[in-house]
């Protein structure tokens, strides 16, 4: 029995396509999907959480099909939304006891069990009786994950984990989700950090407008590309890009090319800077990374990146109460 | 569905904590009573204090109930309620948690207030008034609390629901029989007045106080909470079974 399994999955918005007939057999493993902003992995998790009803296809967790068997559904899984909802009244302890009684967790000495182990997985044992509006931003995710998983859940969804934190806080939610994985858990996270879903997933999928277009481990997707030469230019790229060279985007005063071999092509390529006059600053040659594949997959940067964010921004205001 | 109960646990912890917050729902309504009471210059033949307690009551139950609808959105809003949704314990025991709530809070206010007002000159009255009064102020409680959380689950943001709360509370207060007696409203006040839920609930207590018989407003306010839980549970699940 595959943990996560989805067979031709469709939301459909309106006249919005927001996910299109995807495939997914996920089992056993930290499981990523990316994606731009709208790109439907939220709606894709909410979906396999019970929370949307597909328009079309099938998504079955731990065998349970999530139209049919919502409650099952909902008994094997455990769902981390993207903005922290942790009471800040209440203390570490009290929000990891509700969800364990709210889980269904009746009996009294087991729920305190339950409750104490979850918060000794997530290093919170010190900081049970304080309330959470004394935590860190990383300490908030990791009462979250403690919430999440009190009652043993074979599968959880996390849905961008380490959004807002810090480094060491990034680090550290990580090697929690790294220890459930080995645990025998089964995880499906979105994520928009490249370095992290290549450092931590087992397999990541890339979703663009709706569409998984690529799936597959990390290394395996990274090793389709060779090397990429990075160009620092503020004149953007050559008109004419030279054969053997492919030019992937211009991002923060870089121009980002990918090569089969990315020494040999990279003096072709200053020689196409200098025939049209173009200033190059400083050129690179490395091994690619899931950002490449990443942008090299979805295209060009959205140009909206800087609007306003109303998410981010209920995100910020849920933080500062 | 006895899941309920973790939600009004936690929402009650929630108050207890808000020093603020707490002070000011539990002094508030004594504030007005005593400026109702005993400043305000009026002309009645009788105890004024017996008249206008029970709709400083109800008054003050019809703010606790819309909290209902504000602590709906307030969840909605900053991603608890999906993540409530996704739990195994059924989802209409949120919305019975909320109501719960706010009825205990709007309860526990209530007692302040009776309280209060045999201090400053009220009369006093049988147990079965107080008990009575509470089961009143409850049914009512329930009333007001789904039509807060139906708004709330209709509505997009907080603003809107503040804007819809403030367009709603006077206008329902100021056209009963809260603060003037039904005898001395104008033709066309009585007509809104007899529309009105906080009338049934001013006119059951005060016949509890007075000996006569409650059981029409009783009977009016049962019916309903009943089918105002019937339309609150159906938007419920309609708002969250997408």
């Amino acid at each position: 029995m595959t943990a996560i399994f989805a067979q031709d999955l469709t939301k459909r918005y309106g006249d919005l396509l927001a996910v299109d007939r995807l495939n997914l057999s996920i089992d056993n493993e930290i499981y990523g999907l990316l994606g731009p902003n709208g790109s439907g992995k939220t709606t894709t998790v909410s979906m396999l959480a019970t929370l949307l009803a597909p328009t079309a296809g099938t998504a079955a967790v731990c065998g349970h099909d999530v139209m049919q068997e919502k409650q099952a559904v909902r008994d094997a899984i455990s769902y981390v939304p993207q903005h922290m909802a942790v009471d800040i009244r209440l203390t570490g302890r009290e929000n990891v006891d509700m969800f364990a009684s709210l889980y269904g967790i009746r009996d009294r000495a087991e729920r305190k069990q339950r409750v104490d182990d979850a918060l000794a997985m997530m290093n919170l044992t010190e900081r049970a009786d304080d309330q959470v509006r004394t935590y860190s931003g990383g300490m908030y995710r990791r009462c979250e994950l403690a919430q999440a998983l009190v009652h043993d859940p074979q599968v959880m969804i996390l849905d961008e984990p380490t959004v807002g934190l810090d480094v060491s806080s990034r680090r550290s939610v990580w090697e929690h989700i790294v220890r459930l994985k080995r645990a025998g858990m089964t995880i499906l996270v979105t994520t928009h950090q490249m370095d992290e879903a290549e450092r931590y997933c087992t397999r990541v999928g890339i979703f663009k407008k709706g569409v998984l277009t690529d799936e597959g481990a990390p290394q395996a997707l990274t090793a389709q590309y060779r090397t990429v030469v990075v160009i620092r230019t503020e004149d953007g790229a050559p008109s004419r890009v030279p054969d053997g060279a492919q030019f992937v985007q211009c991002e923060n005063g870089e121009a980002i090319f990918t090569a089969d071999d990315g020494a040999a092509v990279l003096p072709q390529i200053l020689a196409a800077y200098a025939t049209e006059g173009k200033r190059v600053f400083s050129s690179l040659v490395r091994q690619p990374t899931l950002e490449d594949v990443y942008l090299m997959t979805i295209g060009p940067v959205s140009t909206d990146d800087g609007a306003f964010d109303r998410n981010n921004f209920r995100h910020v205001m849920n933080r500062s109460r | 569905m006895y899941r309920f109960i973790y939600y009004v646990q936690r929402d009650l912890r929630r108050w207890g904590r808000a020093p603020l917050n707490m002070f000011a729902t539990m002094v508030m309504p004594a504030a007005w009573l005593l400026f109702m009471g005993l400043v305000m210059p009026v002309a009645y033949d009788g105890n004024y204090l017996d008249f206008v307690t029970p709709g400083i009551l109800v008054m003050t139950v019809l703010t606790s109930g819309l909290a209902a609808g504000s602590s709906m959105m307030f969840d909605k809003e900053l991603g608890y309620l999906n993540k409530f949704l996704a739990l195994p314990a059924p989802r209409e025991s949120i919305l019975i948690g909320k109501i719960v709530f706010v009825t205990i809070r709007g309860l526990l206010q209530a007692t302040v207030i009776m309280f209060i007002a045999l201090l400053i000159g009220a009369s006093v009255q049988s147990v079965w008034y107080y008990v009575g009064t509470c089961v009143i102020l409850a049914l009512f409680s329930v009333v007001i609390a789904c039509i807060g959380a139906t708004a709330s689950l209709s509505l997009h943001d907080y603003d809107t629901y503040a804007a819809f709360q403030s367009m709603v509370s006077m206008p329902l207060y100021f056209f009963s029989t809260s603060l003037v007696p039904f005898s001395s409203m104008p033709e066309w006040m009585k007509c809104i007045a007899e529309c009105n839920p906080l009338t049934y609930a001013n006119d059951a207590i005060r016949a509890l106080g007075t000996g006569d018989s409650p059981w029409l407003a009783l009977a009016v306010l049962g019916v309903l909470a009943t089918v105002m839980l019937l339309i609150c549970g159906w938007k419920f699940r309609r708002a969250t079974l997408n």
